[in-house]
């Protein structure tokens, strides 16, 4: 019976998905769709930034694969002979489902994530940073000079609107659910165990670099199906649409939420979507002298990253998990503390300067 | 300690929770009851809704804003005049912060939460890609104030209009009038690699330019935000014989930077290019180098042009500073010609709508007449060639389509 | 095409933007070595300066070199007031804690300018004797371009000096091996790292002045992108190491115009993704850049 738990809140997601679907108007089908996404890519973030401690900059390129290959796998063999006439004839031909163009792009991005990790992933810190914003840049340069694939900057414009609800957070519930698997695992000890102490993990036998790879892999594989998820929203993908500003906002998500907790990053993307969304009502509402204050909600969005950073900088949620918090307050399921995260948040807050 | 940082996480949260409440109230409760107060017949009519979809904030700003300053002086004149059918114009003006997520969310609010009947806005392509397709959707029309890719109405659908002309007409008659009038045989070509648009136009160019019996001689790539020039310019200086005409294809940010640099480094042909170096940027940072600069575009703001002249002066009274660039011209066109629709169906319902903007004959805009012809959504306007010289703008030429 | 003025232009040409970047990299590295902050906001310090040395400019009417002061004083005085507010206490938080308000103060002086000052491009004109151009054997430059290169090895050399011979100095460097020895020793800790990011903002500041002098030109995010490269530089030197700074500084500026310079437009489109997979590569042959000193596991 208790293994049936779980399987509650993604009924009832998917219900409220459908029903939403059939309910609501396009606008706040597509805010929520612009949620799923983001949570996708924060959890997906999570994965490197929090979970096996790897700071990384990169997400970007990884949806920017998954976008591009959807795009180019779902789009109509017509409209595939006005638009990219240039792509080889074995490419030019096929006209795959969505999903199955989801997973081919994800597996790309996998791919990728797995060869240029093997270099990349002998960094550390920010320097590992800096290598996986290089990375971005890179996949950005070539979306845009790859004109046979990618039309330049042109873009691809006119894909097929896929993205529902129901896909978009039928993918954000797969999403979230193997990621919880993952880092309940041994495996996520493991990975855990590589953030706080590398030398103590080796010599209790984790393989660090094939720990810290998979973690990267994961997470590029989850960034592609934002990616793709987001190019079928927007419906014209262009090599600036996959910019440093988008992973900043993951960025500040997976914090703001609380790194190494996803039920944090969930919460991070939930807010970082509806405030600058529900902000942007008052720039007009409050015009001073007639002159709408644009502007004023990325401005507010920026105080409240800094407010929270400074009141409470391991994020909203710290290291811990939905179950764990209400439990603490009493209600559901007790649940078993794990040994690891208790350690990881004592030296989270142990941690000195310099 | 769990429990404490529990609740305090609590508290924060419920913060949140509170604030993401008070900001999803409707937005029509918190705006300011709109002006309806000096209504000339009807008290009661409902306000026209119109949309003004500009990217306000962000890389585009600088020509967006303009923009929708155009839009909404147009909105004030006519609502000054009695509004259109005896009911004001309220412009939902929300910006698309140079984010095609932004973008097109701000076009699906304008549609299904404020119920508007039309869409105006949006000076790139890359823009108008993702939101007109959802004004397609809904079957609620879309003007594109300055986007000037040639196939986008084709692209997009029977809902959405150009009031610009395309690109292949100003980059033909800036080629035509560096073949013609400035007796050029060959060019030099720097492309911005980063725009749709600046891609778009070297194309144009190229193929007119070539296909009248002129020569490229050397033709450079850059990026938008590259601020240096450098090593471009020291290429062209290395050629021999120099090029006749510098064909620069950049968006405004770039158009005073590379003039300014070119002039510097004593390359002395004309620089030519097209309405992306429409922007009193030239002559500001340029200065006195700024000579022989010749570019194709809507309007020139020293047309003597009445209806030019009018909307020179009423933008200057309104903003206290004339119009920053051709895009303020197209903002206030494409809220007029919108208007104009609305006043020719005799009803504000978006269908109408659209077929009366499909119907537009001879349409008397500041940035030149505009006539849809049977099918097309693309006007066959009039370009203007300007010529920038000791820092001064003045018109040189129209040229007919 | 390849003649000795063709290259020697080039090469003038690197120098100088090189020069900028130098200084912009180097403003990055000395918070970094202290603190551990990827300073996201550095490059809109450059804003912030060129802005304000513009006030100075017309508003005033300053002499340029007044022009110049005044905006390096006013950031200096803005970044301490910044590490004050938003670094400060963050202190033994989390490291990406800093870098992701680094990002918000980012936002904030990009937005905050947005809305105040709009985003039109506003025109930077320099006296007519500092653009005044000088020509001599084939090659051209203006006295700006000499002044920026001057002024950038001055402004190197003497922070050099300073971190080499003066007591703050040396308590910088303590700083950036070890805050806690260095606190333990008796040295005020909170103003050592209060002056660095002055000096940080202040050479952000002179960066941002001679940036928009040279290019004539000022908006709200021009300093966005040079100071993301710089981060670049930075570590391609070695970050918080300040010789590596500059090294890497003039590297970039000499890979970005040589790119240009003598690779056809079909590949030097390629120009930015071949400055990173250079990066790459110096990062995993030296993983502490061409400078940096091996850093020692920090668990």
């Amino acid at each position: 019976m208790k293994r049936l738990v779980p399987l509650i809140p993604i009924a009832v997601v998917m219900g409220l998905a459908g029903l939403a679907q059939s309910a609501l108007n396009d606008y706040y089908q597509r805010i929520l769709a612009v949620i799923a996404i983001n949570v996708i890519l924060a959890v997906s973030l999570n994965l490197t930034n929090g979970y096996s401690g790897d700071f990384s900059l990169g997400h970007a390129a990884f949806m920017a694969i998954g976008a591009y290959t959807s795009a180019i796998l779902t789009l109509p063999v017509r409209m595939k002979a006005v638009v990219l006439p240039d792509l080889p004839p074995w490419l030019g031909q096929v006209e795959l489902p969505f999903a199955v163009a989801v997973v081919i792009g994800s597996g790309l991005a996998a791919l990728v994530a797995f060869i240029v990790g093997i270099p990349v992933l002998r960094l550390r810190g920010h320097y590992l940073a800096v290598a996986t914003l290089g990375l971005m840049v890179i996949v950005q340069v070539i979306a845009l000079n790859w004109q046979p694939f990618t039309r330049g900057a042109r873009g691809i414009n006119g894909l097929p609107p896929f993205t529902t609800l129901l896909w978009a957070y039928g993918w954000m519930l797969v999403t979230i659910a193997v990621i919880w698997r993952i880092v309940h695992s041994s495996f996520g000890r493991a990975m855990m165990a590589v953030r706080e102490d590398e030398l103590a993990a080796a010599c209790r036998g984790v393989p660090i670099f094939r720990t810290r790879l998979l973690a990267f892999v994961c997470g590029a594989l989850f960034a592609s199906i934002a990616g793709a998820l987001w190019a079928h929203l927007i419906t014209a993908i262009t090599p600036s649409s996959f910019s440093f500003l988008i992973t900043f906002n993951v960025v500040a998500m997976v914090v703001i939420g609380g790194s190494g907790s996803i039920t944090g990053s969930v919460i991070g993307a939930v807010l970082m979507t509806l405030l600058p969304e529900l902000l942007r009502r008052f720039e007009t509402a409050l015009a001073i002298g007639g002159q709408p204050l644009y502007g004023l909600s990325q401005i507010v969005v920026a105080l409240m990253m800094l407010g929270v950073m400074l009141f409470r900088p391991q994020g909203l949620m710290g290291r811990r998990e939905l179950p764990e918090v209400l439990a603490a307050m009493g209600i559901g399921v007790p649940t078993r503390p794990s040994r690891v995260e208790a350690a990881g948040e004592k030296t989270a807050q142990a941690q000195t300067p310099g | 300690m769990s429990r404490i940082s529990g609740f305090r996480l609590l508290t924060v949260s419920i913060t949140f929770a509170a604030l993401a409440a008070a900001c999803a109230a409707p937005p029509p409760a918190a705006r300011p009851p709109a002006q309806p107060q000096e209504q000339p017949t009807a008290p009661a009519a409902e306000t026209i809704k119109i949309g003004a979809l500009y990217g306000v904030t962000g890389g585009m700003s600088s020509i967006d804003a303009p923009g929708l300053n155009g839009m909404k002086l147009a909105a004030k004149q006519i609502n000054a005049a009695g509004g259109v059918l005896g009911r004001q114009i309220e412009l939902i003006a929300i910006d698309g912060k140079t984010d095609q997520t932004a973008t097109t969310n701000a076009a699906s609010e304008m549609i299904n939460v404020h119920k508007v009947v039309a869409i105006g806005g949006l000076n790139d392509s890359t823009f108008a890609l993702a939101a007109g397709p959802i004004a397609q959707q809904a079957g609620i029309p879309f003007v594109t104030a300055g986007a000037t890719l040639p196939t986008l109405p084709e692209q997009i659908g029977d809902f959405f209009f150009m009031a610009p002309f395309g690109d292949d007409a100003q980059a033909y008659a800036i080629a035509d009038y560096a073949i013609d009038d400035l007796g050029a045989k060959t060019a030099y070509m720097l492309v911005d690699q980063a725009y749709d648009f600046t891609t778009a136009l070297a194309k144009f160019f190229k193929e007119r330019f070539t296909g009248r019996g002129g020569t490229i001689v050397l033709e450079d790539i850059y990026k938008s935000g590259d601020t240096d020039f450098s090593a471009q310019i020291a290429k062209v200086k290395a050629l021999n014989p120099q090029p006749d005409v510098l064909f620069i294809s950049a968006v405004p940010s770039e158009a005073g930077l590379t003039t300014k640099q070119f002039r510097d480094a004593g390359l002395t042909q004309p620089i030519i290019s097209g309405d992306g170096f429409d922007t009193p940027l030239i002559a500001e940072v340029a200065g006195e180098v700024a000579d022989e600069v010749y570019y194709s575009t809507h309007a020139a703001l020293d047309n003597p042009d009445p209806k030019v002249q009018n909307f020179v002066k009423a933008y200057t009274e309104e903003y206290g500073r004339g119009p920053e660039n051709a895009f303020a011209a197209l903002g206030y066109d494409t809220l007029n010609l919108i208007a104009d629709a609305i006043k020719r169906a005799g009803s504000a319902d978006p269908k109408a709508i659209r077929d009366a903007l499909a119907a537009t004959q001879g349409f008397n805009a500041v940035t030149g007449e505009i006539t849809y012809q049977e099918g097309k959504r693309k006007p066959n306007k009039s370009v203007t060639i300007i010529k920038v010289q000791d820092g001064k703008y003045s018109f040189v030429k129209e040229i007919k389509p | 095409m390849l003649t000795p003025s063709y290259v020697a232009q080039q090469v003038i040409n690197a120098l100088n933007i090189g020069s900028i970047y130098a200084l912009v990299a180097i403003g990055l590295t000395v918070v970094y070595g202290i603190l551990r902050l990827i300073n996201f906001a550095h490059g809109d310090m450059m804003t912030v300066g060129a802005y304000v040395a513009l006030a100075a400019l017309t508003a005033l009417a300053m002499p340029a070199v007044a022009a110049l002061l005044i905006a390096m004083l006013v950031v200096s005085a803005l970044g301490i007031v910044i590490e004050r507010l938003a670094y400060r206490p963050l202190r033994g938080a989390p490291e990406v804690a800093m870098l992701i308000t680094s990002l918000a103060i980012s936002s904030l002086i990009q937005n905050g300018a947005t809305m105040t000052l709009t985003a039109q491009p506003r025109p930077v004109r320099l006296p007519a004797e500092l653009t005044q151009r000088i020509s001599a054997l084939g090659l051209s430059f203006a006295v700006m371009d000499v002044i920026i290169i001057a002024l950038a090895i001055a402004l190197m050399v003497a922070l050099t000096l300073f971190v080499q011979r003066t007591t703050l100095g040396i308590a910088m460097r303590a700083c950036s091996e070890n805050v806690r020895v260095t606190q333990l020793m008796g040295i005020d800790v909170n103003r050592v790292i209060a002056v660095a990011f002055a000096i940080s903002a202040g050479l952000a500041a002179a960066a941002g002045v001679l940036w928009t002098g040279k290019f004539g030109i000022v908006d709200p995010f021009t300093g966005f992108l040079p100071g993301l490269k710089a981060f670049v530089a930075a570590v391609i030197g070695g970050i918080g190491n300040i010789p590596g700074a500059m090294l890497g500084g003039y590297l970039l500026g000499f890979a970005e115009v040589f790119f240009v310079a003598f690779m056809p437009p079909e590949v030097s489109g390629y120009r930015d993704a071949f400055v990173f997979v250079l990066l790459l590569i110096v990062l995993l042959v030296r993983p502490s850049g061409l400078l940096g000193a091996r850093e020692v596991n920090r668990a």
